[in-house]
Parts: C-alpha cells; structure tokens; sequence
C-alpha cells in the first residue's frame, strides 16, 4: 500500500503491534481487577472488548487475534468460576463463546473499518499529488510562449495556453469547448481524413498549416500534433503546438521569387553569351574570307599589272595591302579578347618570376638591337591561370618595349609593390614616353589609344586585354605616369585560391 | 611523269576557289579539280549522283572541305563520308576559315586527315594550297580506286 506508506512514515514493528495487543490486554486486565476489588462488577466484558479494538484498530487483524485469544485467557483465567483457573464450567461455556465470538466479529469490522479508511486515504493522496503535478504542468504550459491546446477525438478543445492565447487572441475561455478547426479555419495541407490516420498509426503528425486568428488574420504555422492514449490504448485526445513560421514563409517566398528572377537572368545571360559567341564565331568565319580576297587580288593585281599602273597606283595597291592586314591582326586581337570573357579559366600556383622571365625572352626579340636595361626583382608565387597571365604580362612588357623606343638608355622594372596575406601588387615600369594622367581612364579602354598610328603602332585592345584578365582574377589595375616621364603599370591579384 | 591524283574542293566562295586555281595552276594542277560548291554537290559527286551520274569510276585522291557551305555544311559531310566504308578511305583535308577550337575538335573527333586554315595573308593562303596540293595529290600514295593520271 504505497500510498499509506508515502502518508504514514512511522510503520509499528511487529513487536511494537503485538507489544500492543499484550500492553492493551493487560491494562484492561489490571483496570478489570482494581475495579473487581472495588466491587464494580461486570466490567471486564467491556474493558477486554475495548482492548481488542484498540489493538485491531492501530495494530492490525492478527495482534487484534493474540488480543482476543489473550482476552480469552485472562477472562477465563480471573472472571469465571472457577477463578484462577483455566477450567471452563458447562454453565458458563455459552457466555465464553460469546464473548470470543463477539471479539472475533467486533475484530473484522474493526479490521475491514480500517483498511476502508486506509485506501481512502491512499485515494485521497494519490489524488492531491495528480492534482499538485497537473497543476504545476498546466504553470509550466503556461509559462511558454509557444502555442500549445489539447482537443479531444471530436476536436473540441479541453486546453489553451498562453501561448496560444497569444497568437490567436482567443481567452482559454472563449476556445475551450469550441472546435479547433472551425475556430481557427485551420487549412490543411492534406486531407484531414490522410493526416488523423497518419496521426493514429504513428502517433504524431507535424506539417504546415494555415490558420485565422481572432482577428481575422491568416497565420502559417508549423504545427506538430502527439496523440494520447488511455491506459486502454484507445486515442483520448491531441495535444497540438504551433508555431507561427509567418514571416519566415514570407522570407523564402521572397528568396523563392528572387531565385526564380536569378534564373531567368541566369538564362537571358546565357542566351546573350551564346549570341555573343556566335557574333565571334561569325566575325572569325565571315571577315576573314573577303579580307583575303581584298589582298589576294590586289597582290595579283600587282603581279599582272604593275606594267600598267603607275607609281600612284602602285602607291594605292600597298595602301590597300596594308589596311587589309592590319584589319586582320585587328579581328585576331579582338577575337582573342573576347575569348578570355568565354574561356573557363585553369588556375592553379603560378610561380610569378619564372614566367616574367618568359615573357621577358619572349617579347626581347621586338627590342631586337636596342640596349635594353632588365630590372627584375625577387616576385611571390600567386594563383591564377598562368597562360592568361602569361597573356596580360606579354601585353604590359612589349607596351614597355613599344614606348621606351624613342630613348637611347631604356630601362624596364618588373616588381611587386606590395605584399599582403590575400593580395599582390605589381608593378611594370618604364622610362618610355608616358602618358598625361587625364587620359588615364582611357588607357583600359577597348580601340582607346593616346598615341597616333604613326608613332606607335598598335590596335589599342592590348590594356583592355590586361584588364580583363585581371579582373577575372579578382584585381584591379591602373596606371600612373607623365608625358614623357615614363610609365608605371600597377596590377593586383589575389595570392591565395579565391 | 608521275601519277597525279584528282582532288575534290568542296569549296561555295568563288573568290576562294579563284584563288585557289590560280595557285594550284602553278603547278599544272588545275586539270585535276573538280569543283563542288556545296555539300550535297559533293555527295552527289562521291555517291554518282545528279549531274554526276555519268562521271568516270574512282575517287579522287584527296577531297579539301570548307566548313561552312550551303545545304549540307562542311562537318555534316564529313560525318557521312567517315561512316561510310566505301568512302572512309579518301583522306579528307578541311580547309577553312575558322580558327575555332570547337570546329576543330569536332572535325578531329570525325577523323578528318588535315585541319587547315585559311591564311589570311595571300602568300601564305597560296603557299598553303600549293603545299596541300602538291602533297596529296603527287607525294601521298592515295588509297586504292583513286582516279590518278599519268
């Protein structure tokens, strides 16, 4: 009997409740006796009855029997002729059995009485002590500010905390008793008859739903409902949590849109970069075929009817030559240029001085006969595509050689400006012609040239290469010079893998 | 004398194919082409189609392909000769403007012989058809059934 137990901490020994029955006998006795001697007669009936139910009543049925059989004794013992004996007279045999006989019974009623009281009050313990943990428990949902209600099998709500209080605005007096879903318009996003038998197969179900709150607006909600059994398994009830994911549907339905947006550009890019392909494609394919019959007639014009033609003429045939190749190196560069926007560029670890040193062998040979002096300093390794920096420092370096042409002393320096952990600054300078600085946005630019064709050859596509190949690696360039002070060349590149 | 193979230039521009004779010409070669100016009139040729029906049996010891061509263009011909058992044989030379990766990885992968490229220079555009010329048609043993001249 746990619950006797929990409220009687004090449990009588077995010695302490049969010391009971003897102490209680013996009283009764001694009382008996002294009131004997008085001469109160006939009392001792009752006062061993009152003894039997004193130890039956905080002893227990069996010290309540070792009362009775006691009783028995000393009754007999000291009461009845003969006294002090054992000896039971014929005449006074259906006295004694009654007397037992009403012990006995007056013990079982005081016994039954007694275990009756007991489990109403194990009752009435285990009932306080439901009653204190629903208590706290319905605090502690109180205490949330998630929404939180129970309904039962027929979706009447039994339950409605704070929480849900607070997001739909009802009291928990105006929603209990009310039906969920007609309260709250609940819109599921499956038929109800799928979720309750998912519900009742697993136990729980969650989803999104979309409710109205008593104000009239619409909320979303992650809602995650747990089904309670009785002991009999037989589904009692659904405890429902909500959350309002509102906004946050609000947020991904924006992302969603401005994804869905990104990938239409995504497309037309795409599109446009096909075409943009195909328009270079087509210039490689179609411009070339008409320039090589303008100089192969013209050359065989030359050949044929030289004879005929006079210097004027001859002068115009190398004119037009002449403008023929240079629309193809023109077409060439230009495609070239476009081809670094369209290919995938392989980077890898690109060790900076070895491959200034290349292109410094490889671009001499425009400076043949001149006395060039070659300034190149220690340089850090980097990371990028080597052959479209190969490009960009072939571009920067016949510049230099190009401009510096006019100087008896030309010197050219190739070095790094400045070393960060993320980035490097180079640098190609030279002591050529330079440039005046109000040009100097123009300098990037594509067909943009700051010197005349006689004086510089060139198709001006050379620096909106370099810029292009930077930018793709993630830098910049720009430059600095004077007219006639020379030039400085400055470019930065990430040199770490982006 | 020796043996002369026939090439076939498959070749729409007019200009080009002037030029091209003309350099060929050099070399007393210009008898030993036959001129088709699309791709269909080059099958037709092959497969004695068309005005070709009647022509004399062999093949010619080399064909030279432009890439771009009306009607049948320049690869769709090459797809089909190459897959054809009869005709895999006759080596192939494109000859064209492009100088696109794509074009010529595509006609590689359908085992063209030789990708050529137009020059724009003049010279060198004569100098190289002089070269493909001499090349396929005198120096290279051409395959067996090619229509050769003494």
């Amino acid at each position: 009997m746990p619950g006797w137990k929990l409220s009687s901490p004090n449990i009588p020994s077995v010695i302490q409740r049969y010391g009971l029955a003897v102490l209680s006998v013996a009283i009764a006795l001694g009382i008996g006796l002294l009131l004997e001697r008085s001469h109160f007669h006939d009392v001792e009936f009752p006062l061993f009855l009152l003894a039997i139910v004193v130890t039956v009543w905080y002893a227990g049925v069996g010290p309540g029997i070792l009362a009775v059989v006691l009783s028995s004794l000393a009754f007999d013992f000291f009461f009845t002729e003969p006294i002090y004996s054992l000896y039971v007279s014929r005449s006074e045999l259906p006295y004694y059995v009654v007397f037992i006989l009403f012990a006995l019974l007056l013990t079982w009623f005081s016994a039954v009485r007694r275990r009756a009281e007991r489990d109403l009050l194990q009752s009435r313990d285990e009932l306080e002590q439901e009653v204190a943990i629903r208590t706290q428990q319905a605090s502690l949902l109180n205490l949330t500010h998630d929404t939180i209600f129970v309904r039962d099998m027929s979706d009447v709500i039994t339950y409605w905390n704070r929480g849900a209080q607070e997001l739909y605005g009802w009291t928990a007096v105006e929603a209990i008793g009310k039906r969920s879903h007609d309260l709250l318009r609940t819109v599921f996003p499956a038929p109800l008859d799928d979720i309750a038998a998912d519900l009742l197969r697993t136990g729980r179900w969650e989803g999104e739903l979309e409710k109205t709150k008593s104000d009239g607006t619409r909320v979303v909600v992650a809602s995650r409902w747990s089904l309670q059994r009785n002991d009999q398994r037989i589904p009692i009830a659904i405890l429902e949590t909500n959350n309002d994911i509102t906004e946050r549907k609000r947020g991904e339905e924006e992302v969603r849109k401005l994804n869905q947006e990104l990938g239409k550009r995504t497309i037309d890019l795409e599109a446009i970069n096909k075409e943009l392909e195909a328009f270079a494609y087509s210039i490689s394919h179609d411009l070339r075929a008409p320039l090589r019959h303008m100089v192969g007639f013209t050359e065989l014009l030359q050949k044929n009817a030289s004879s005929v033609v006079d210097e004027k003429g001859r002068r115009y045939m190398s004119t037009i030559l002449e403008s023929a190749k240079r629309m193809g190196t023109l077409i060439d560069d230009l495609l070239a240029f476009s081809r670094i926007g369209r290919a995938e560029a392989r980077e890898s670890v690109v060790n900076l001085e070895e491959l200034v040193k290349e292109v410094q062998s490889e671009v001499a040979q425009e400076a043949e006969g001149r006395n060039i002096t070659w300034k190149l300093t220690p340089l850090p390794d980097l990371y990028g595509d080597r052959s479209m920096l190969k490009l960009a420092l072939v571009n920067l370096l016949s510049n230099a050689i190009k401009f510096t042409r006019p100087r008896p002393q030309p010197e050219i320096e190739v070095g790094c400006a400045e070393k960060q952990n993320d980035r490097i600054v180079m640098f190609v300078r030279d002591n050529g012609v330079g440039f005046d600085m109000k040009y100097a946005n123009k300098l990037f630019g594509v067909f943009q040239r700051l010197h005349r064709a006689e004086e510089f050859e060139g198709t001006g596509i050379g620096l909106a290469t370099v810029q292009r190949i930077i930018r793709r690696h993630g830098g910049e360039v720009w430059a600095e010079g004077f007219v006639d002070k020379g030039a400085t060349f400055f470019f930065s590149v990430p040199s770490q893998r982006r | 004398m020796e043996l002369l193979g026939r090439i076939l230039m498959v070749e729409d521009d007019p200009k080009d194919v002037e030029l091209a004779l003309n350099a060929l010409g050099e070399y007393n070669l210009t008898n030993e082409v036959i001129v088709t100016s699309d791709g269909e009139e080059a099958l037709d040729y092959l497969y004695h189609r068309g005005k070709f029906q009647t022509r004399t049996n062999g093949n010619p010891a080399v064909r030279l392909l432009d890439l771009k061509l009306p009607k049948v263009d320049g690869l769709e011909v090459l797809q089909q000769v190459k897959s054809d058992e009869k005709l895999r044989m006759i080596p192939v030379v494109v000859l064209t403007s492009s100088r696109e990766e794509r074009d010529m990885v595509a006609s590689y992968k359908l085992g063209v012989n030789a990708y050529v490229v137009k020059p724009v220079d003049f010279h060198e555009f004569v100098n190289a058809i002089k070269e493909l010329g001499v090349f396929w048609a005198i120096i290279n043993e051409a395959p067996p059934g090619s229509i050769k001249r003494k």
